[in-house]
Formats: C-alpha cells, sequence, structure tokens
C-alpha cells in the first residue's frame, strides 16, 4: 500500500507543478490556454530525443524547456491578434497538430509506437528510488510554488491580475499587454516542459497517447476545483483528483464491484466534478485571495 | 453537526472497507489490466470474458497450488498513465505474482517495462508490436508479433498473384507496425508496396485515403481496420468502384467483418490469427453458452491462454516466488502449454514461436476459414 501511496503522491506532485503552470496563464493573467499538454509534451519529448540521440539525459532539460519556450512564444505571438476565446480555440488546434505531427514523424519521434526504454531517475537507489524521487517532486513543487507565490505578489503580478481584469485600462495605463503575454507564457512553459521532463523520467516511455486534449482538461479540472488563482488550492485540487481517481478501484475491491465501475467512477468524477464546482462553489475549494500583494 | 455527519459517513464507508477486504487473501490472485474503458472497450470486453472462462476452468481442474485462482481485473482506460496506476496497485498493494496485460501495444509497452523494471513476470495477451520484443527480460507474450503475421499476410497476397499492392492502415502504434512490417516482408519476397496511406481513426469519411491509394494504381488493396472505420472505408470503395475488378485484402479481418454489411464486402479475402486452435473447440462452446453471441473480438482466446498459462506457471514453480515463477514461464515456454488458441511455445526471447494463423474469404455475411 506504502508504495502505491508514493507512487500516486509522485504524479500528483507533478500533476501540481502542471497546475501551477497553468494557474499563471489563465488563474492570474487570464490566458485561456487549452493547449497545455504540447507545452508538457515539449518537455517529454526533450527527454525522449536526449535518450534516441544518446546524450547525457539531463541535456533533455534545456532541449525540452528550450521547444517549449518557442512554442510558449508561438502562443504569445498568436495572443496579439486574438481575443481570449478564439486563443483558446487556437491553442487547442495548435495542440492537436503538434500531437498529430508526433505521431506521423516515425523517424524522428517513434510514432505512434513512442519512444520506451528511458532511464528511470534514481533506479540506481532501489529499493528506495520511490522515496526519493517523491522528495525530489515535493521539492520542485515547493520551489515552484514559491516562485509563483512571489511572481504573482510583486508589482508584475499586479499588472498580470490587471490585464485579466481590464486590459483596456491596463493598456491605458501604459501597460505592454504583449510584453505581460509573453513573459507568462515564457515562464509557465518553461515550467511545464520541468514537469514533463520529470514525468518521462518516471515513467520512461513517451508517446502522443500523453499529449491527447482530455490531459489539458484534467489539469484544467484541478484548477477549477482547486480554486483558480489560488496556487496553494491548485495544488490541493492536483492531489485531491489524483487521490480521487487512484483510488477508485480499491473501493471496486472492496465492495466487489464489477471493473466497468472504476471506468464509469472516473468519468463521473473528472465530469460531475467539475459541474458540481462550477454550479455551488464556483470559486474553487480556495478561492482567490483579494489583495496581499507585496508591489505597489 | 453537518461535519459530523460526513465524518461519521466516511468512517463507515472506510470501516467497511477494511472489513471486507481480507475475504480476498485465501485465494491464489494474479492481476490484469485491460481496457474497460475508452476505444478499445469491445476487445477489452472480450479479454475479460476470456479471462472469466480460464478461471473457471482453471479452478474445475483443481485451481492453483491447491487454492481456488481468483484474478484482479483493472481498467487501464485505454491510456499509459492509468495503466501503469493500475499494475503499481496489482504489484504494490495486491502483491500479485503475475500481471497479465493489456491490448494496445502503445500501452502495453510502458506496462511491461514498469513491470521489468520491478522484476515481476510480465504477460502479453494481446499486443502484436514488433518493439515488444524489447520490453526485456520478464516480459513474456503468448500472442505471435506482427512480424509473424505480416509474413504470413505477404505470403498469402503473393500466392493470389498480387505482385504491387497499395497498403492502407491506421496511424496508430499497430497500424503503424503493421504497415512497416508487411511492406518489409512483401518486398523481400519480390513484391512491390506501390503505396501507403496512414488514415486517422474515427473520421467520418475515408474517400480522400481512398482516392490517394487509388492513384498508385495497385493490383490489390491491402489494408487493417477496426470494426466501424473498416466497414465505411468498403463502403466507401463500393461507392467509389474500387472494388469493380480490384481484389481487397484485410489484415486481421475480423476486427472489421462483422460490422460490415455483405453488399460491400463481396469477393474479399484476408488473414487473421486462428483464435481456436486445437483444442479451442471447448473454449468456443463455453464462450457461447456463456454470453449468447460468437467472440467480439480475437483477443478473448489469448488473454484467456494468459491466465491459463500463469495458473500453468505457478502450479508448476510450486509457490508464488517471483524467481521460481520467471524459472517456470522459461521451462513452460520450452515445453508449450496446451490453450484456445494452440500449442504455446516461447522462443529465447519470451516470445511466442509459432501461433495458428487463418486465411478468411467473406461469403455472404459470414467469414469462411480455407486453405
Amino acid at each position: 500500500m506504502f508504495d502505491f501511496f508514493i507512487h500516486v503522491a509522485s504524479i500528483a506532485c507533478l500533476y501540481g507543478v502542471l497546475a501551477l503552470s497553468l494557474n499563471l496563464q489563465a488563474g492570474f493573467t487570464g490566458l485561456v490556454n487549452f493547449g497545455l499538454i504540447a507545452l508538457f509534451g515539449c518537455g517529454t519529448y526533450g527527454a525522449a530525443l536526449a535518450s534516441g540521440m544518446g546524450w547525457h539525459p539531463l541535456l533533455g532539460l534545456p532541449a525540452g524547456i528550450a521547444m517549449a519556450a518557442l512554442l510558449g512564444l508561438f502562443y504569445a505571438r498568436l495572443g496579439r491578434k486574438l481575443s481570449s476565446d478564439y486563443w483558446g480555440i487556437a491553442t487547442l488546434s495548435i495542440a492537436e497538430i503538434i500531437r498529430i505531427s508526433i505521431t506521423n514523424e516515425q523517424a524522428l519521434t517513434g510514432g505512434a509506437q513512442g519512444i520506451s526504454g528511458l532511464p528511470l531517475l534514481f533506479a540506481g537507489l532501489k529499493p528506495y528510488d520511490g522515496m526519493a524521487r517523491l522528495a525530489l517532486y515535493v521539492v520542485v513543487l515547493a520551489l515552484v510554488w514559491l516562485f509563483c507565490q512571489r511572481l504573482v505578489k510583486s508589482a508584475f503580478g499586479l499588472s498580470m491580475k490587471l490585464m485579466r481584469e481590464e486590459p483596456q485600462l491596463a493598456r491605458s495605463l501604459g501597460y505592454d499587454l504583449d510584453r505581460i503575454r509573453r513573459v507568462v507564457m515564457l515562464v509557465s512553459s518553461a515550467i511545464a516542459a520541468f514537469a514533463g521532463f520529470l514525468y518521462a523520467h518516471y515513467l520512461t516511455f513517451v508517446g502522443p497517447d500523453q499529449l491527447v486534449s482530455p490531459e489539458t482538461f484534467l489539469i484544467w479540472s484541478m484548477v477549477i476545483i482547486g480554486g483558480v488563482a489560488n496556487n496553494r488550492g491548485v495544488i490541493a485540487g492536483a492531489f485531491l483528483m489524483q487521490f480521487a481517481m487512484a483510488y477508485v478501484p480499491f473501493i471496486k475491491d472492496a465492495l466487489e464491484l464489477p471493473t466497468d465501475f472504476v471506468a464509469a467512477a472516473r468519468l463521473i468524477i473528472v465530469g460531475g466534478g467539475l459541474l458540481a464546482f462550477l454550479l455551488w462553489r464556483p470559486k474553487g475549494l480556495f478561492p482567490e485571495k483579494v489583495g496581499g500583494s507585496n508591489g505597489r | 453537526m453537518k461535519t459530523t455527519a460526513l465524518a461519521a459517513a466516511f468512517a463507515a464507508l472506510f470501516g467497511g472497507l477494511v472489513g471486507v477486504t481480507p475475504a480476498i487473501a485465501e485465494d491464489i490472485t494474479i492481476g490484469a489490466v485491460i481496457p474497460l474503458s475508452g476505444a478499445s472497450a469491445t476487445t477489452g470486453k472480450d479479454q475479460s470474458r476470456g479471462i472469466e472462462l480460464a478461471v473457471k476452468q482453471v479452478n474445475a481442474n483443481g485451481g492453483v497450488l491447491g487454492k481456488q485462482l481468483k484474478v484482479i481485473v483493472e481498467d487501464s482506460g485505454g491510456k499509459p498513465q492509468t495503466a501503469i496506476d493500475a499494475a503499481k496497485k496489482l504489484v504494490s498493494v495486491d502483491k500479485v505474482p503475475i500481471v497479465i496485460g493489456e491490448y494496445s501495444s502503445g500501452n502495453t509497452i510502458p506496462l511491461g517495462q514498469y513491470l521489468v523494471q520491478e522484476g515481476m513476470p510480465h504477460i502479453n495477451p494481446a499486443s502484436t508490436s514488433g518493439l515488444v520484443r524489447d520490453i526485456g527480460a520478464t516480459s513474456y507474450s503468448v500472442v505471435g508479433l506482427d512480424n509473424v503475421s505480416t509474413e504470413f499476410a505477404a505470403q498469402d497476397v503473393l500466392d493470389h498473384g498480387w505482385k504491387k499492392v497499395a497498403v492502407l492502415a491506421m496511424n496508430n502504434a499497430f497500424g503503424q507496425g503493421v504497415a512497416e512490417e508487411f511492406k518489409k516482408h512483401f518486398t523481400a519476397k519480390g513484391g512491390e508496396v506501390a503505396t501507403t496511406v496512414m488514415y486517422t481513426i474515427g473520421q467520418s469519411t475515408y474517400r480522400r485515403e481512398l482516392q490517394q491509394v487509388e492513384a498508385a494504381e495497385p493490383d490489390a488493396y491491402v489494408f487493417t481496420a477496426y470494426g466501424t472505420e473498416g466497414a465505411l472505408i468498403m463502403q466507401e470503395a463500393f461507392e467509389l468502384g474500387m472494388q469493380e475488378g480490384k481484389p481487397w485484402y484485410s489484415i486481421l479481418i475480423t476486427m472489421m467483418n462483422k460490422d460490415t454489411p455483405a453488399e460491400f464486402k463481396k469477393g474479399l479475402i484476408g488473414m487473421d490469427v486462428g483464435y481456436i486452435g486445437e483444442g479451442g473447440d471447448t473454449y468456443k462452446t463455453e464462450y457461447e453458452t456463456a454470453y449468447g453471441e460468437t467472440f467480439l473480438s480475437a483477443y478473448g482466446g489469448y488473454a484467456h491462454d494468459a491466465v491459463l498459462f500463469s495458473a500453468a506457471a505457478l502450479n508448476k514453480a510450486g509457490s508464488t516466488d517471483k524467481a521460481a515463477v520467471l524459472k517456470a514461464i522459461e521451462d513452460l515456454g520450452k515445453e508449450g502449454v496446451k490453450g484456445a488458441t494452440g500449442d504455446i511455445t516461447l522462443d529465447a526471447d519470451g516470445q511466442r514461436t509459432h501461433q495458428p494463423y487463418l486465411k478468411f474469404k467473406v461469403e455472404g455475411e459470414k467469414l469462411v476459414a480455407y486453405e
């Protein structure tokens, strides 16, 4: 049971990092990004690239972050011309285009069969490798959280929120919205790619099936249930969702329900949970705190 | 007040969980991860039926190590992440000695790799991608891989005298494997693959892809498709007049035959894994009695045999100890186990050496095997 707990907690930490990344974009800046998973994919394929080219595994990290930064900048560039709902649709379709391209570029990406056999992080520390990984992920999550907290409480964080609430006003006050968008996308893309890199070296397999759009919406549900624009909240949301999904099979075993129950229950948790929160608690478990900025 | 009530409800629920769990401990349990939701749910259902029948059969013949066999089936959701979650649960919580799984290669490979890292015996009951061979030392397949099935198909197509063919396959791990391996074998045997078109699953029409393969002017069309997609492809090929004078050949024809109306598949031939080998008649009868219909796919029989094989391995090992079980699997692989899909023997990489393949032709609605 303990090993399984460690595994679920590890994945929850990585989802937490992803949720923080999405929260910077959607929660604080109002950038409704439906293509988040592609930024995550840059990280996983960065790791896969390093493995395929025979580089040192760590080189996959800068490669992944570089790809994510380029993609993030591209997203931001699109945002200059498109209003936020159209931008959301554009990001969704770009993420899909990327996934389909990966599926077709068989020589480079292994196509639909993906790339397997990546080195497992801390594999040498058996049997304590799981704990070591979890410790690392917790530290990474804490650092990313700290960074996000500082960012949103800074003067720049204020301008992010102003852009979300009153873009016209922000522009009239002389804020460069394009620059804000660019910086937010760069930073959050790097965070998402970092999560992807760690994920790839945990699962040891990278494939296009990991980048389907429902994955983006899973992260969205974590953010909405946890609390939009509350960093603590989205981490709580990530843990809650991941644990709820992972522990459904135990309820099935205990009550001797058919396995079909698991599949149905998971769908209900994501869809029903999302709907319930949107209806009865639209601000999530931890609503956004207004004020409390260290900036001007 | 409200909080107390909630807490009480939770306590009751979890108390209930703890109370019920130990009952399982008296049986010998093995684990299976199969797709019960997602795109391959139908095959997953067939697999779970195969497993159920195999458990009945094993227990009727005295069970495993003097106890009853039980298989804990977990849903993979058709996703690698969920498949691995399920495997971790089976390994670290249920402490099963063997894990069977999954269906599509994209999930079986990461699942198998995780199990290999843990030194756990993994039995692949369905995935045919050539990459399955490289999963690792403790991974075994009771199904023959693409290289075996496509070689059979390539020879069959050439024997019909069609030297220049166009290949149409779905763009996923399975389709890419089939297209690539078929081309390799077909070219090696002196044939020519004029063009290969990969299509995305779930489209409302395949006319564009069909016209692309038509432009290559082949002697015959070779394709592989899942149920309803195969039906749509055949219907549109018929409507475009592409079935006039040009033969169609389906790789793994049982996947799509059931969904295709007779008028759109006149003269269609193909091949598939023989889902019943020697001694499989009993399995077929049992299946039809239990579920009131014929096989949903070709893969229930392999899941069935994966359970039989696992049970035999546990009995041979004399315990559920990992090392003993692995050794027993290796030995059994050489000796062979009789299953519903025929004799199962494994090669040095732990992959099934040969398996029955059948040539099929369509007669009306039905598939008929021929020599």
